[in-house]
């Protein structure tokens, strides 16, 4: 399924930063919603900042309007607050972007987990993401680091253990 | 606030028309609200000839004779929810274009037409309300604003030259009103202030200010969920 541009990508001042306030508010929470929409559709989980100018989705060709380097920092930000972004370097030029929260993956891979009966079983980390019996669930494929933290979300809940198992990491489910 | 005017429109008026006119033509037989006629609408196709003596010679029929019936409450209520469906968008300007085709859209296909005469009475209606209706000529049609923000001559006229394209420029307005610089960057400035235009400094040469209720691509879209869960409660 092709990605679904909102109408505010083909409008040219989306890619100016709003001067007015209120106006502003509006502008990023469509932009914090059109980067997270764009990562999930194109299963990104980390973005490069120098990479992201030129990605179509801050860079719109075919209007000839670009998010600056300072507005994508801004946008950036917004997103790191609502929790949905994690900078990997002090200088900020790389980041991890989480358009699903560790939380919200940890809910769906235990669902799973119950429906199937298969609570109190231990998996490894790589069964879950790319084993056969997964295969059609929205976390298969999901990127280690991120499974990781969805099981340490699962951890904290008490509904989950991260184990060794031989030289790689594992999980029980209770 | 809207939602009280709401709740006043939905009570529904008594009222029906004295005359047994309208109510006894094939036409209307089926209708409990009265509508006006539009410049369309041919009166003598309605009213049976023997009526037709009756009627005060020159006279003119229009909705003041006829009063208001449930049709331009309802109406009224549809423009509303239309509005404020809208407004996160617009700021609260809309073409009559575009409202009209959201109401039509809004009714079904098998509820009453609806033109745009009746859509500018309705408003005129709820202008007289004081609810913050107002509408400002552009280009041949109108703009409906919804929302009270503080519009002058100078505003609309600038509105006006943003029509054509969406958008305008301090130079534009220099050039078209012979205006000083001052003059155009005081009504723009308010224009973004009210949230009925968004700035594009990257336009080749000047500025250019873009205000969404112009902006034709914007007009057909629907309110995606996604949007809708990014306006502000």
């Amino acid at each position: 399924m092709s990605f679904e541009w909102p109408w505010q990508y083909n409008f040219p001042p989306f890619f100016t930063l709003q001067p007015n306030v209120d106006t502003r508010q509006k502008q990023l929470a469509a932009w914090c919603s059109l980067a997270l929409s764009y990562c999930r559709h194109h299963k990104l989980y980390t973005l490069d900042v120098m990479e992201a100018q030129e990605s179509p989705v801050f860079n719109n060709k075919k209007i000839e309007r670009k998010l600056s380097m300072e507005a994508i920092q801004v946008v950036f930000e917004e997103l790191r607050k609502k929790g949905n972004l994690e900078w990997l370097d002090k200088n900020k030029s790389r980041c991890l972007v989480m358009w699903r929260r560790p939380e919200e993956w940890g809910k769906l891979i235990y669902q799973w987990v119950s429906k199937n009966g298969m609570v109190n079983s231990v998996f490894t980390l790589y069964e879950l993401s790319n084993g056969d019996d997964t295969e059609g669930e929205e976390f298969h494929g999901l990127e280690e680091w991120m499974l990781l933290r969805s099981l340490q979300a699962l951890q904290t809940e008490g509904k989950a253990e991260v184990i060794t198992i031989d030289d790689g990491k594992g999980v029980k489910f209770f | 606030m809207f939602s009280q005017r709401i709740k006043l429109f939905k009570c529904r008026s008594s009222w029906r028309p004295s005359s047994p006119t309208w109510r006894s033509s094939p036409a209307n037989i089926n209708r409990t609200s009265e509508r006006a006629p539009s410049s369309g609408f041919s009166f003598r196709k309605c009213v049976p000839p023997s009526e037709l003596t009756r009627l005060p010679p020159g006279k003119v029929f229009g909705p003041e004779m006829l009063g208001v019936g449930d049709f331009y409450y309802e109406l009224g209520v549809q423009i509303i929810e239309v509005c404020l469906a809208l407004k996160h968008r617009n700021g609260g300007l809309i073409t009559l274009d575009e409202l009209h085709q959201r109401v039509l859209k809004g009714r079904g296909k098998y509820a009453q037409d609806v033109s745009q005469d009746d859509l500018v009475r309705a408003i005129k209606k709820l202008k007289v309300m004081g609810s913050g209706f107002g509408m400002i000529p552009v280009g041949g049609s109108y703009l409906v604003q919804s929302v009270p923000a503080e519009l002058n001559m100078d505003h609309t006229v600038v509105l006006q030259l943003a029509e054509k394209k969406g958008y305008v420029t301090v130079s534009e307005i220099k050039d078209s009103l012979k205006w000083e610089k001052e003059r155009a960057c005081h009504v723009l400035d308010h224009l973004l202030k009210e949230g009925l235009a968004w700035l594009d400094s990257q336009a080749a040469g000047e500025s250019q200010y873009w205000l969404p209720a112009l902006f034709s691509e914007l007009t057909s879209r629907d309110v995606t969920p996604e949007e809708a869960n990014q306006m502000t409660p």
